[in-house]
């Protein structure tokens, strides 16, 4: 069942500032949908939309099939965490969690059995009499994802979440809120601008381009066919070699006079932006190279090595599993597997199927 | 900054004892002086130590009608001061919370200009406005009343001010959630907003509370009646003798009683007052 759809849903601020054009997007119950872009992209935007903190200048919005663009957000049955958490300074945690509800006349028993519920599920009984200022970062998060989980709601909105918190940190509640939302099976909205918490939350991805979603899609199908180069290089890190060249007769012709061999048909022919992953480069032989990469910098991260360097004037990145050591200003001999290649049209900027 | 030198600390020390020597000595002096005959202070020469007619001058200052022609006695002017004060106090703080709550969460035409013209006011003291004020006091027939009193010193742009930036510093995603959590204008005003101010309210409530008590003017003005004398006001009309031994040993005596509350309410509410001007929990 489709529960929250997005219809041609646009943003206009009383400044004249076109902030999101139009965006369509259909979510399933359950499903986990992830908001990504660089900042300023419109994502937050879009979420507030959504919670009703943002007004909709076009389109439409509605959730289980009820129209919400005039609601108040308390009335449409969304629950959303911040990035900066906004716990209430004043109020016990057990308070904080439980202002939602008894702001909408819930019986106080009912109230408390579903805190101490909400608090066992994160593990916040022992902090239930605390103040967030008495908590460290991990757990105001917690409380702030329990201020959402207690009222049941129909969707939970996340902004950034985990953006204040310390690495480590961030990799084990990322962990905790994708098993927490399958457990729940609550439809999620996630907005973030790192592609790796997008990537590994994510049932679907938007990615967001001035405030364009560039496109929708499993994070597979993403990696696997980025409809832009936008996408190409916002996903995947490090973000995917691309060159802008020319589909000519013989193939694809790089800057610095180097070509690609392969077989053209007429209608492809002009500007391209060409791409290759850094970890779908091979090291070969002379013999089998398609070209030779000059060594600029090495990055040695034990399990993976990436190696910057220039090809002709185009930098590149290689990403080789285990350790590498080459100099810098020392020649690597590269082949890049067609089966890898991304081509795009560089005057429509879409993607070309080979 | 650590520092160990033993004749900083000396200095720093007899520093301070002569300050408090200074501030303290016409307190002292005030003491002194209500417990010596009448006459004792008119002779030229201050005495320094208790003398013997302290009993008869507290216990007539305290149980007595205050004499020279007002006939209420002291306890009782005390507590017109205390009403006055109050609700001066109060008055101001629901106000200026209630001004500075719309200027700053809600948005409707005009909202700058109602704040600047609130800010005006600051150049508008009682004083300047003396006149009018009178007029329109007078024409509601509020002369000799406590609301006559508190009333028209009730507007505070000032506190309008400090509540104002103190509710801008309150971050947005906290008001967010209070929407999505389903708290209307009343209810973040009363669950969220009142408390997180309170360090702010208790500041403010010392600084107008010792303004509030010390008006002197305004009731001069408006009360004719003796039940509505202020404490204040009634210092001076006990100077005013035509004639006759001015009672410096009552007068001295219900100086010290008019400087009670205020001291009262500085040192019962000092820490929340440093608090509220130093601290932001927010």
């Amino acid at each position: 069942m489709t529960d929250v759809i997005l219809e041609k849903v646009g943003k206009t601020y009383p400044n004249g500032y076109h902030a999101i054009p139009s965006v369509d997007l259909s979510i399933e119950e359950g499903e986990f949908i992830v908001l990504v872009g660089p900042s300023g992209c419109g994502k937050s935007t879009l979420l507030r939309m959504v919670a009703g903190l943002e007004s909709i200048s076009t389109g439409e919005l509605r959730i289980r099939g009820e129209r919400m663009n005039d609601k108040e957000p308390a009335e449409r049955d969304i629950a959303m965490v911040f990035q900066n958490y906004a716990l209430y300074p004043h109020m016990t945690v057990y308070n904080n969690m439980a202002y939602g509800l008894k702001n909408r006349g819930v019986p106080k028993d009912k109230i408390e059995e579903k805190v101490t519920d909400v608090a066992q599920m994160l593990g916040l009984t022992e902090l239930l009499l605390r103040r967030p200022g008495q908590l460290s970062g991990g757990q105001r998060q917690r409380v702030a994802m329990g201020r959402a989980m207690v009222r049941d709601p129909k969707v939970f909105l996340f902004d950034e979440p985990l953006s204040n918190l310390d690495a480590k940190l961030r990799v084990q509640m990322r962990v905790e809120i994708r098993q927490l939302q399958r457990k729940l099976a609550t439809t999620t909205l996630y907005v973030t601008h790192d592609q790796v918490e997008a990537m590994t939350l994510a049932d679907r991805l938007v990615v967001l381009n001035k405030g364009k979603a560039e496109q929708i899609g499993t994070p597979m199908e993403l990696y696997n066919t980025p409809a832009t180069p936008f996408v190409a290089a916002f996903i995947g890190s490090p973000s995917m070699n691309l060159i802008e060249a020319t589909l000519g007769d013989k193939g694809i012709e790089l800057p610095d006079g180097l070509i690609l061999p392969m077989e053209v048909s007429h209608a492809h022919r002009g500007a391209i932006v060409w791409g290759i992953r850094p970890e779908h480069l091979v090291v070969v032989s002379e013999q089998e190279a398609d070209f030779a990469l000059n060594v600029q910098a090495v990055e040695s991260l034990g399990a993976e090595t990436l190696i910057h360097g220039v090809v002709g004037r185009e930098p590149m990145v290689v990403r080789l599993s285990g350790p590498h050591l080459p100099e810098i200003n020392s020649t690597l001999w590269l082949s890049a597997p067609k089966q890898h290649w991304h081509l795009f049209d560089a005057n429509t900027q879409q993607r070309l199927s080979l | 900054m650590i520092e160990n030198r033993p004749w900083l600390t000396f200095v720093s020390h007899a520093t301070l004892i002569v300050g408090i020597g200074l501030v303290a000595l016409p307190v002292w002096m005030a003491l002194v002086a209500s417990t010596h005959p009448a006459s004792a202070f008119g002779v030229g020469h201050i005495p320094l130590w208790f003398g013997d007619a302290g009993a008869e001058t507290w216990g007539s200052v305290l149980f007595e009608k205050a004499g020279n022609g007002v006939d209420t006695p002291v306890f009782w002017m005390m507590l017109n001061s205390l009403i006055m004060a109050l609700g001066i106090t109060f008055g101001k703080i629901a106000i200026s919370l209630l001004s500075a709550y719309a200027i700053v969460f809600f948005r409707f035409p005009f909202r700058n200009l109602c704040f600047w013209i609130i800010f005006m006011t600051l150049m508008l003291p009682v004083e300047v406005r003396i006149v009018p004020t009178y007029e329109v006091i007078a024409n509601l027939d509020l002369l000799n009343s406590y609301t006559g009193l508190t009333l028209p010193l009730i507007a505070s742009a000032t506190a309008t001010f400090l509540f104002r930036q103190c509710f801008l510093s309150i971050p947005g995603e906290l008001v967010e959630a209070a929407r999505i959590d389903g708290a209307g204008p009343w209810r973040f005003f009363f669950d969220i907003l009142l408390p997180l101010s309170r360090t702010n309210i208790a500041a403010l409530f010392v600084i107008l509370f010792i303004y509030g008590w010390n008006q002197y003017l305004w009731p001069l003005l408006i009360t004719t009646d003796d039940a509505y004398y202020t404490l204040v006001m009634s210092i001076k009309r006990m100077l005013s003798v035509t004639d006759g031994d001015i009672a410096w040993n009552q007068i001295m005596a219900t100086t010290l009683l008019a400087m009670l509350p205020p001291v009262a309410v500085v040192i019962g509410m000092q820490k929340l007052f440093v608090k509220g001007l130093v601290d932001s929990e927010k």
